[in-house]
């Protein structure tokens, strides 16, 4: 038993150390990338090709005004930007990074990631609620509604790679993906969509464009994170990233075959999966437009949820005729 | 203007509904909507009485960017006017200019000769394609957010737009408000060279307009975003004084460059782009038409321009004491906007007693409390970056 | 969802085909994109070809200025200490470049063509005070700074077609009434674009480049008839 504590807790530390240092990355990276699908250089003087931007940022974050509104709630809308940021890092843990590399291989992996999604709403709400600004109520109200329509989705498609491999544990989820195909690869008719609803219902979630009704710049000037200034703000963005990394491992370990691959499966290809699986997130945020918030319920009851239970069902009669 | 089947609504919603008597028990929340706010075009504001996510009533605020121009111009000399109202639709300059100096030289009867009145043209054309890549640049902004892919496109659009503006800085020497325009013609003649300089900046331009269609107009979700959102029928827009492409994506076929035509417009055949619907979808595809029809426009008249003198006055020792007689004008010039109107009483000195502009940008935005209500707030973003309003117009 | 796919498949191609195209950034500083010749940015004043001021101080230019940012005192009548002649001067000349809306009716204005604009590339400052152009400064600015190409000269001879001389009107009167724009189309040999070569003062500049086309001032008229009426005048817009 204590051996499993000293095992989690040093997997623990080092596995949300490399994921902030990720992020901060991962900060760098976007502003590269964003800037050359648009034709521009993106940073470029701090340091070699803008490498220490994301310090920049920090530093100018840092030394900002911490301002909270007069009739804010002062408890919850302080409590809620370190929240947000650690409700994110806490599906990380039950990532399998290679055979060996696991935080803590529960047996109910993909219920605990499911769950711990859910929660990732509640710091968004509270954020809206607490500010005392309408516009951060809106935010709130419409991250509500998003977040819960999209579990269903989120769910159904985890299902499927649950119910091909037998399990919930996502060890074991990695290592059928490694002894048979990738799910995604056979059986790709299932696997191929599952991932598609997958990364929707992740991108809703997350709060990320086309999905970004919440913090909608244009209409709501920042959404929940209006009143949110300095480091409090900085954190907010530091969770954003974050939930994009972590629920792109998630991704890579349930349907891209995690740390397999063709030749020495290990750590290096779950990290180059979950970067492919993040640029791509990246490249749909920065080419589209964002929906309406209707019409991103529509698409999530009408589209999403009747495919995933077919594919649900589809896995079922898979794995019994297979 | 010729009638075309234009949309007709029935049931127009009441722009001065009474929220007391619609709401005793205080349920709708009031939302500011600006002034500052990334997306309002200008500082504007807008009261938006909100049930849920659903618009009940709009009342729009302007005035925030005011600077009493028409008082100012008052006390200034004729020539001294142009680089003043050269701030007011600050996205065209060029037809601000355009139309002040016209109503200036209708006054004193002057004929502009003809050299400058193609080279009128010509600029009236590229600050409309301009002028338009700015608005789809930055209704793309509204639709997509700062952050994702409304900045894609905002950024293209201001790639194409620097074109524009450098060859603006080889004739005139400034990129934006560029004073070119005087009574009785213009300032600054063509440079040599230039026109081979414009056709290089719209071989490059014209087939980003295919490409922004297929940005936009093809695009799933824009068109889920605009198509019957907003919808304005012709009889309002008409009624509401609203000219331009929003006029004529209601269907109504009217534009002053044809029907009333000033510059070089009767030298060359302007195709009117008109769509039917009303819509934020049907305002972007006039104004992507446009764009194309003032690229082909340029192309047909760049190379032709005639020789001559470009303005017809002598140039005077103290052209501060241009003295206009005693009279009154109204002259009209069709801007990427609308009607740009110029009204001026001269009394015989050297400063006009009253000069009053018509902007077309504050009757678009009159049609919000009509065409808002019924829609989301995301509608209400959408809309009003349909509407393309420019607060300094608005405002002066 | 078919039209979602495919809207965003193409949206999605259009950013990767950004993605390999050469960005359009200009990296200042360290790169500088050049201004045209006739970019207005600063302000200079000038020197006479005989090391005079330029400037007589007749306040044109602070009278015609829409912002009011130009304060003259004026010197009134002193000898020159270099002609011997008797002319005006101007004490001191503040131009506040803070309020200044870049109009270039100043440069339009002036007599003596004292004073120009200058094309530098930007106009950076610590303060407002940098931003106020002294009399000394602008002086200074003659030397150190790069001159935009219009002075009050060239932009008022933009804007009046040059007179043909006294030699030729003899030899083209009788082709001149034939053509009704004539005078413009006399205008179009030596073109409105050279205005740099029409020089300082209409008569003296138009010696030069007429006297070429003198045996062919007869030609003017047949070029003309050409020209006119037919429209597309582009011998001398490129």
């Amino acid at each position: 038993m204590s051996e499993g504590v000293v095992h989690g807790a040093v997997y623990s530390v080092l596995i949300v150390t490399v994921v902030l240092t990720a992020t901060a990355m991962a900060l760098w990276f976007e502003r590269k990338f964003a800037a050359r699908l648009q034709t521009r250089l993106g940073p470029t003087m701090v340091g070699p090709s803008g490498l220490l931007q994301p310090v920049a940022d920090l530093l100018k974050l840092l030394q900002k005004e911490d301002i909270v509104p007069e009739n804010a709630d002062p408890a919850i809308f302080n409590l809620v930007p370190p929240l947000a940021a650690l409700v994110a890092l806490g599906a990380a843990a039950v990532v399998p990074f290679s055979p060996s590399v696991v935080a803590s291989d529960l047996d109910v992996g993909v219920l605990y990631v499911l769950a711990v999604g859910a929660v990732t709403v509640l710091p968004v709400f509270g954020a809206g609620w607490a500010s005392n600004n309408k516009l951060a109520l809106l935010g709130g109200m419409r991250a509500v509604a998003q977040s819960i329509s999209y579990e269903v989705p989120l769910l159904l498609a985890a299902m499927v790679p649950v119910i091909l491999s037998g399990s919930l544990r996502l060890g074991t989820i990695v290592q059928t993906q490694a002894d048979h195909h990738w799910f995604v690869v056979w059986p790709f008719f299932i696997g191929l969509p599952a991932f598609g609803i997958f990364v929707l219902a992740m991108l809703a979630e997350a709060n990320r464009i086309p999905f970004d009704i919440p913090e909608a710049e244009s209409e709501l000037v920042a959404g929940v994170t209006t009143e949110y200034t300095g480091m409090k703000f900085a954190i907010f963005l530091m969770a954003e990233y974050i939930h994009t990394l972590v629920a792109s491992a998630v991704g890579a370990a349930l349907f891209l075959g995690g740390w397999d691959g063709p030749f020495r499966p290990g750590l290096h290809w779950m990290v180059l999966k979950t970067l492919l699986l993040f640029t791509g997130l990246y490249w749909i945020r920065w080419s589209l437009l964002r929906f309406r918030a209707d019409q991103l319920m529509g698409l999530c009851w009408k589209v999403l949820v009747p495919t995933g239970v077919l594919l649900v069902g589809a896995a079922a009669v898979w794995v019994v005729f297979r | 203007m010729t009638a075309l089947p234009t949309v007709q609504i029935t049931r127009r919603i009441d722009p001065h509904l009474s929220v007391d008597r619609y709401d005793p028990e205080g349920e709708l929340m009031l939302l500011h909507f600006g002034p500052q706010h990334p997306s309002t075009h200008g500082v504007f504001r807008m009261d938006l009485y909100l049930d849920g996510e659903k618009v009940v009533k709009v009342v729009p605020h302007v005035g925030y960017l005011h600077r009493a121009v028409e008082k100012l111009c008052e006390t200034l000399a004729y020539v001294q006017i142009t680089p003043i109202v050269d701030k007011n639709d600050y996205v065209a300059p060029m037809t601000n200019e355009q139309a002040l100096n016209m109503a200036f030289e209708a006054a004193l009867k002057l004929e502009v000769p003809r050299r400058a009145r193609w080279m009128r043209t010509i600029f009236a054309e590229l600050q409309r394609i301009a002028s338009h890549l700015l608005w789809l640049g930055t209704f793309a902004l509204d639709l997509g957010g700062a952050l994702g892919g409304g900045s894609t496109v905002f950024l293209h659009c201001f790639r194409e737009r620097e074109l524009v503006l450098d060859l603006f800085e080889e004739v005139t020497g400034a990129r934006f408000h560029y004073n070119t325009h005087t009574i009785g013609g213009n300032r600054h003649d063509l440079p040599a060279g230039w026109s081979a300089k414009v056709h290089a900046a719209l071989d490059l331009i014209g087939p980003r307009i295919d490409e922004y269609e297929a940005m936009t107009l093809q695009n799933r979700i824009f068109l889920d975003r605009t198509a019957g959102v907003g919808t304005l029928d012709a009889e309002l827009a008409l009624e509401l004084g609203i000219t331009g492409p929003i006029l004529r994506a209601c269907g109504v076929d009217h534009d002053l460059r044809r029907d009333a035509p000033f510059h070089a417009y009767d030298e060359v055949k302007v195709r009117v782009v008109t769509a039917q619907g009303g819509d934020c979808l049907a305002r972007a595809r006039v104004r992507l038409g446009e764009m194309r029809e003032s690229v082909r426009l340029v192309r047909e008249m760049v190379d032709g321009v005639p020789e001559g003198s470009i303005n017809s006055g002598k140039p005077v020792k103290l052209p501060v004491q241009t003295k206009i007689p005693p009279g009154q004008v109204y002259v009209a010039i069709e801007t990427p906007r609308g009607e740009l109107g110029s009204y001026l009483i001269s009394d015989g000195t050297q400063f006009p007693y009253r000069l009053k502009i018509r902007p077309p940008s504050l009757h678009a935005l009159s049609a919000l409390p009509y065409v808002i209500p019924g829609g989301t707030v995301s509608d209400a973003v959408a809309i009003l970056g349909s509407m393309d309003p420019i607060m300094g117009e608005v405002d002066r | 969802m078919k039209g979602y796919l495919s809207s965003a498949a193409r949206a999605l191609a259009t950013s990767f085909h950004n993605l390999l195209r050469k960005p359009v950034t200009v990296e200042f500083p360290k790169v500088i994109r050049p201004r045209a010749e006739r970019y207005r940015a600063s302000f200079a004043l000038l020197h006479e070809d005989d090391g005079d001021e330029a400037c007589i101080g007749c306040l044109q230019c602070e009278r015609i200025c829409p912002s009011q940012v130009i304060a003259i005192k004026a010197g009134g009548k002193r000898e020159s200490p270099i002609s011997g002649k008797k002319r005006g001067y101007a004490d001191d000349f503040v131009l506040d470049l803070n309020a200044c809306i870049y109009c270039e009716l100043c440069v339009q204005v002036c007599p003596t063509d004292a004073i120009v604009m200058t094309r530098e590339p930007e106009l950076p400052a610590y303060g407002r005070e940098d931003l106020v152009l002294t009399m000394a400064r602008l002086y200074a600015n003659e030397k150190s700074k790069h001159r935009a190409w219009g002075d009050a000269t060239r932009l008022n001879g933009m804007q009046v077609p040059p007179k043909p001389p006294k030699v030729e009107a003899t030899a083209a009167a009788p082709a001149k009434p034939a053509p009704a724009p004539s005078a413009g189309a006399a205008a179009a040999t030596t073109s409105p674009s050279p205005g740099a070569a029409a020089g300082p003062a209409p008569s003296a500049g138009t010696a030069a480049p007429v006297a070429p086309s003198s045996p062919g001032a007869a030609s003017v008229a047949p070029a003309a008839e050409g020209g006119s009426p037919a429209g597309p005048g582009g011998k001398g817009t490129t």
